[in-house]
């Protein structure tokens, strides 16, 4: 009888470090975004190619039907090569070769990322970005952070709210530039980019 | 007992729900087209008479300094060469005879080899420190007309486009696949980016015809430069190149490191 009595508290003791303090949380609309870059001009290669507003993040985090102050969230992303095809940690995943050159793969450093929303929540806001390697993450609004409440516009906001009210702290657009030089292997290649959004728990 | 199993139960369902923390994502996949760009720049004519009607010319022969100005932008490793062809009339080794002045004499001869154009590029082939031949490109000074020298005589592979070997000519850049910078290839690049008072992406072009008196060409010679092919070696003593109009071209190749 004992023996139970430890079990549940301890199963107890666990439920309560992993409590949920938000209602919910939701990027809208979650659905998958593709950006092609074409480098078909010596000017691509040497200037790069930008893509401004390839995606747009549009977080929604609801408080629970009482309210709880611990209702904060977290927002990363983070970059994958689809590794279990062979692609090497640091290398975009070939999925074509143009020609049979000996030249490397491109390497992951070479995409450039950007977040930027009016009230410049993120650290990172305005700013290009890079990844080394595969499963690398870039927080935009990091974890752990005390609470910023919604409506401050200042930075690390994480706070209930959404983008309906307060759009400049709860919308991010993504931008993408690529310059790839000249010291990689024609072809086709392919990189994720997985934005995670997350409660603090 | 059964009570204890159903409130284990109870508590192991409020455990699971209560870790079923608040997540959601967005992918964003970009997907780059790497398309290979190789770009081969002629600012100047694609047309070069030499005209012999002096005897100082067929003496000292004629040069045609920086004719061709050759531009290389490349997004990938290359190698740059030069080969002679001609439509074949006389043969795929041969110059063209367009018209002969009149000469019937049997030591008039009307097939010139295309080895006899000789080439001279501004700066040294960069890319060929893996070539095995006495001559890794056609940056040597044109050799005077009484010391005959392969050097700058031009690559023919029998009227074909065939890249040279090792042993043969490049203007950059050279035979083999070694990956490493400097042995085979030019790295890619522009001559746009050049910051230097040369460049690996930039090349002035010398030609030089000497026929010598009599005519015979003495500095045509085969792709790798061990044995001359001008007129008295091939066609024995006494022969000079019959006199009239010829014409041929040279191609430049530009093409990927593989």
């Amino acid at each position: 009888m004992n023996f139970w009595i430890a079990v549940t508290f301890i199963l107890l003791s666990g439920a309560a470090l992993g409590q949920i303090h938000c209602g919910n949380v939701s990027i809208e609309p979650n659905s998958a975004e593709v950006a092609s870059l074409t480098f078909d001009s010596f000017t691509d290669y040497q200037g790069g190619v930008t893509i401004n507003s390839v995606a747009t993040i549009r977080v929604r985090v609801e408080d629970q039907a009482i309210p709880d102050p611990d209702c904060r969230w977290f927002l990363y992303m983070e970059v994958y090569n689809n590794p279990g095809s062979g692609t090497p940690a640091n290398e975009w995943e070939t999925l074509f070769q143009y020609g049979a050159g000996t030249a490397p793969a491109p390497d992951i450093d070479i995409l450039q990322i950007r977040v930027r929303n009016a009230c410049q929540t993120s650290p990172l806001d305005g700013v290009f970005q890079t990844f080394t390697n595969d499963g690398d993450i870039l927080e935009i609004i990091a974890d752990l952070l005390p609470l910023t409440p919604a409506g401050s516009c200042a930075t690390n906001v994480n706070g209930p709210g959404d983008y309906l009210t307060n759009y400049d702290e709860f919308t991010f657009n993504i931008d993408i530039r690529v310059a790839p030089g000249y010291l990689f292997s024609p072809g086709i290649y392919e990189l994720g980019v997985k934005f995670h959004l997350e409660e603090q728990m | 007992m059964k009570k204890v199993v159903l409130s284990f139960a109870a508590v192991l369902a409020l455990t699971t729900a209560a870790n079923a923390q608040l997540i959601d994502e967005k992918d964003v996949t970009v997907t780059m087209d790497l398309q290979p760009v190789l770009q081969l720049d002629m600012t100047t004519s694609n047309q070069i008479e030499f005209v012999f009607d002096e005897i100082n010319e067929y003496y000292a022969g004629i040069t045609q300094y920086a004719a061709t100005i050759l531009k290389v932008s490349s997004t990938v490793s290359w190698d740059l060469y030069a080969v002679g062809r001609s439509n074949g009339t006389n043969g795929p080794e041969f110059w063209d005879q367009q018209i002969d002045y009149g000469n019937n004499n049997p030591n008039a001869i009307p097939d010139l080899p295309l080895s006899l154009l000789e080439l001279r590029q501004s700066q040294p082939n960069g890319g060929a420190a893996a070539a095995s031949g006495t001559f890794r490109d056609y940056n040597q000074a044109f050799s005077p007309s009484a010391t005959p020298s392969a050097g700058n005589s031009l690559y023919v592979n029998g009227g074909a486009l065939t890249p040279p070997s090792t042993d043969d000519k490049y203007i950059a850049g050279h035979a083999g696949t070694s990956g490493t910078a400097g042995d085979d290839f030019i790295a890619g690049g522009s001559y746009l980016t050049q910051n230097t008072n040369f460049s690996d992406y930039y090349y002035a072009i010398d030609y030089r015809i000497l026929p010598g008196l009599p005519a015979i060409f003495p500095m045509a010679a085969d792709a790798d430069g061990a044995t001359f092919e001008d007129i008295v070696t091939v066609n024995g003593a006494g022969a000079y190149a019959e006199p009239g109009v010829y014409t041929m071209y040279v191609q430049y190749v530009l093409l990927e490191d593989q």
